[in-house]
């Protein structure tokens, strides 16, 4: 895990604004990100609530029901938050990848995902393809490898939840 | 064949540059091994015992002779000379260094072949019968929607970090020679009563420390909708398959301990929606373009008798031995398919030189309408052989040691590489492969013994695929000495099984005498007809371990 | 991995294959060799230890991967390693002599 990170969004290093608070603090009127059980727990003084709010969606690799938090859990709070961030405890569990297509494609989220935890250089085109817009990355690694990294590979075949329709449809103009 | 278009190229291309990138940056020390290990991974290279193994996909198991001169060269400028065929149907070489590793990924990348996604927590090569596009009664070449799979699972972008490495299989026949029911997922091509072309769906299916048979989740998925049923089944893998012991981490784990009803009702859910956003539906067009690759070649119109064949088969009884065992009869008059049996005695299961390589490359050119595959039993097999030259073929094959008439025989066993290369396995393998092969080496014995499948694995992995092997074998550790437990009964065809263990390990120096005992056994039990696998389902477990714990 | 050596292992030398090519090698003095009858031989349990600390220095990584103990027996004609595995390591595939160390070695 990186110790310091920064964060990237649109090709560019950009100004986190958001801070990560934890269950027991409370919240100020800046920007917060919080545990989908906080979310859920305080879900109706958080709607009169005057800033913006985000979550933090955390997949567990213990144990052998708990999998982790359930992305769908958010679809009645979609409107309240403008951020969700998605963990990635270490880059060996993929399980963000289907989180991030279920909450653009499945559930229309259209705010702010982002990639936080194990985010390396080999993942991120993935990552971007899924459906993340921003990514929170070791901070020694300059900006310029990172927009490199994500056009490594030119084509891809299958759709998701870019711009590229897939090779099997491009072939005919689909 | 399929033939790569300008896409194609630019993916496999930008694959090979990227890998160079991360070679470059591992020897440089930018990436640490921890982090290099899965991006080598799923580019096919490990790192074994003596050497790094590179695995090189093959995909369905079909390759041309141009690509055969390929691989034949690799092993020559990378490697030491030979490259060793798979139970994935792939070929592994066993000796590259990391740093050259580009340049050959770039050769292979010039004859349409790459080593993308053989290995790692990702979709796998796809597998396929060997005699797709060949055998009779097929109800579609089982290549076309593979091609498909292969295109669909590269690179995908949601399930290249799965919680386990996931295989995929096909077959359009109903013998089943791709093993489907021991994949993650088992395609079978099937006809609705309406007379339309689909496909039936096993999911759940893998061998490994807990062997499952797959459970079919569907009967019939229209070819249009089935990328959206297979997204379906591995989004929900993904999303409720196991991260926390990687024993448990296949999703024949999580179909077993979520049942197969509720994993039905799952993937239907999911594949609810994503077949209503459209997104995957397959266009028409495209299933034709892809399918005219594997139209048929252009057959001869040839009696269906050859009256050479018959000649040389009375004139030479070896080659009329060979004809029995390796030669199957093709769909088209006056053609056969030839099996090259990589299995000869006393020899390395799989392991072909590059000189042989070169000699089967030149046979797909002059007798084979340019077509060679590799069968997930470790063998070669030229699909489309016209009867009247099955002798040239024949006899070149003699000149060079691949013309054991053996296929499906005693001595043509599946061997994993074993702790002679392999840096998972606890035991060796290829010794005891050779050993029982030098043992029952004469024919007579084999044909009488009949259809014998032995299939050995150097650990719990089962790469060797002994829980369906009739007589299956598995090494084991015990204190750094090899033991081997002897299991019977299994199968991968249409009525797949699992082996049951006899019981107690035995050493390395008594394993062929236990498989000779066991062999013994079944021919004084067995009834006319019956194959050594008809006979211990018949007879059961008992009379053969009376015989093997006699003392 | 399994397990290469045992608690009670009196004699043990340190092995790890070099990043490059990952051809087998074994730690010697400072540095890495690639045949085993000049390997390191340590005597007792911290004298392995120390062994296997000299042969992973931070920088290790950068051009060998993953180094261990093993045990290996004294005999007549000096140490042999104890496991089959690590035999095998030491000469090459049991079914192709003319292949590995053992080739090398004539």
């Amino acid at each position: 895990m990186p110790t310091k990170t920064h964060l990237i969004a649109n090709g560019a290093v950009v100004d986190d604004t958001w801070v990560f608070i934890d269950d027991e603090t409370p919240l100020g009127d800046t920007p917060a990100i919080i545990s989908l059980d906080r979310l859920k727990a305080e879900a109706d003084t958080l709607r009169s609530r005057n800033a913006k709010l985000g979550v933090v969606i955390r997949t567990n690799t213990q144990g052998k029901t708990k999998l982790g938090e359930d992305v769908r859990e958010l679809s009645p709070y979609l409107d309240m938050l403008t951020t969700i961030a998605i963990d990635f405890p270490v880059y060996r569990n993929g399980r963000g990848y289907s989180d991030a297509r279920i909450l653009r494609e499945e559930l229309g989220f259209k705010g702010e995902l982002r990639a936080i935890g194990e985010v390396l250089f080999d993942q991120w085109s993935f990552m971007a393809r899924c459906g993340f817009n921003t990514f929170e990355i070791d901070s020694s690694i300059p900006v310029k490898a990172f927009n490199e990294a994500l056009n490594e590979l030119s084509e891809a075949y299958q759709p998701a939840v870019d711009n590229q329709r897939g090779v099997l449809w491009r072939r005919h103009g689909l | 064949m399929y033939r790569y278009d300008e896409f194609d190229h630019k993916i496999v291309t930008d694959r090979v540059n990227q890998f160079r990138g991360q070679v470059n940056r591992r020897i440089s020390g930018a990436l640490s091994e921890d982090a290099f290990k899965p991006l080598r991974l799923m580019n096919g290279v490990y790192l074994q015992l003596h050497a790094y193994m590179l695995r090189v996909a093959i995909p369905y198991g079909t390759v041309s002779s141009k690509q055969m001169r390929m691989l034949a060269h690799i092993a020559r400028k990378y490697d030491r000379g030979y490259g060793h065929f798979t139970t994935r149907q792939n070929i592994q070489y066993n000796w590259p260094a990391l740093d050259r590793i580009p340049d050959l990924l770039e050769e292979l990348a010039s004859v349409e072949m790459h080593a993308i996604q053989t290995s790692g927590n990702c979709i796998r090569n796809v597998t396929a019968d060997q005699y797709a596009g060949a055998i009779a009664d097929e109800i579609e070449d089982p290549r076309i929607i593979s091609e498909i799979i292969r295109q669909w699972s590269t690179f995908h972008p949601e399930f290249s970090y799965l919680p386990r490495k996931f295989k995929i299989a096909v077959t359009g026949h109903e013998n089943d020679r791709a093993a489907i029911k021991l994949h993650d997922i088992g395609i079978v091509i099937v006809k609705n009563d309406k007379g339309e072309t689909g496909y039936e769906v096993h999911v759940g299916g893998g061998q490994g420390r807990s062997p499952f048979i797959a459970k079919k989740l569907t009967d019939f998925v229209p070819a249009k909708k089935l990328l959206a049923y297979l997204e379906a089944v591995m989004r929900v893998y993904n999303m409720l398959g196991r991260r926390d012991n990687s024993y448990k981490a296949r999703i024949k784990i999580l179909v077993h301990e979520t049942g197969e009803t509720e994993m039905r009702r799952l993937v239907e859910e999911e594949f609810a929606k994503i077949d209503a956003s459209q997104m995957l539906s397959l266009p028409e067009a495209e299933l034709d373009r892809i399918s005219a690759y594997f139209a048929p070649p252009n057959y001869e119109n040839l009696p269906a008798q050859s009256d050479a064949f018959e000649a040389a088969k009375e004139g030479n009884p070896e080659f009329s031995h060979w004809v029995k065992t390796n030669l199957v009869p093709h769909k088209t008059p006056g053609y056969g398919i030839v099996n090259i049996s990589l299995k000869p005695i006393g020899g390395i299961p799989g392991d072909a030189t590059d000189a042989q390589m070169d000699v089967i490359a030149d046979l797909a050119e002059r007798y084979a309408l340019d077509e060679i595959r590799v069968t997930h039993e470790q063998n070669l097999v030229l699909p489309h052989v016209k009867l009247d030259e099955a002798k040239e073929v024949y006899d070149i094959l003699c000149a060079h040691d691949l013309a054991t008439p053996n296929i499906g025989l005693i001595s043509d066993s599946i061997a994993c590489p074993g702790l002679d290369y392999c840096n998972l396995a606890n035991a060796r393998s290829i010794p005891l492969a050779q050993e029982i092969s030098t043992h029952f080496a004469d024919l007579d014995k084999q044909y009488d013994i009949g259809e014998l499948k032995i299939k050995i694995s150097g650990c719990i992995n089962a790469c060797g695929h002994h829980h369906v092997g009739h007589i299956g074998i598995l090494g084991v550790d015990k204190k750094g000495t090899e033991f081997y437990q002897i299991s019977l009964g299994g199968s991968a065809d249409e009525k797949a099984s699992l082996g049951d263990i006899t019981g107690q390990a035995f050493t390395e120096d008594k394993v062929v005498d236990a498989v000779d005992t066991i062999v013994e056994t079944y021919l004084n039990l067995r009834q006319p007809e019956e194959r050594f696998l008809d006979t211990y389902r018949r007879v059961g477990m008992d009379p053969f371990k009376e015989q093997l714990y006699a003392d | 991995m399994a397990q290469h050596s045992s608690k009670g292992a009196r004699f043990q030398a340190v092995t790890a294959n070099r990043l490059k090519d990952g051809e087998v090698v074994y730690f010697k003095g400072n540095g890495w060799i690639e045949n085993f009858a000049e390997a390191e031989i340590a005597d007792g349990q911290e004298a392995a230890e120390a062994l296997l600390t000299r042969a992973s220095p931070d920088n290790m990584e950068a051009f060998i991967l993953d180094p261990y103990l093993f045990e290996v027996s004294e005999s007549d004609n000096g140490f042999t390693p104890v496991s089959v595995r690590e035999n095998i390591r030491a000469k090459g595939p049991t079914v192709r002599t003319d292949l590995g160390k053992q080739a090398e070695a004539g």
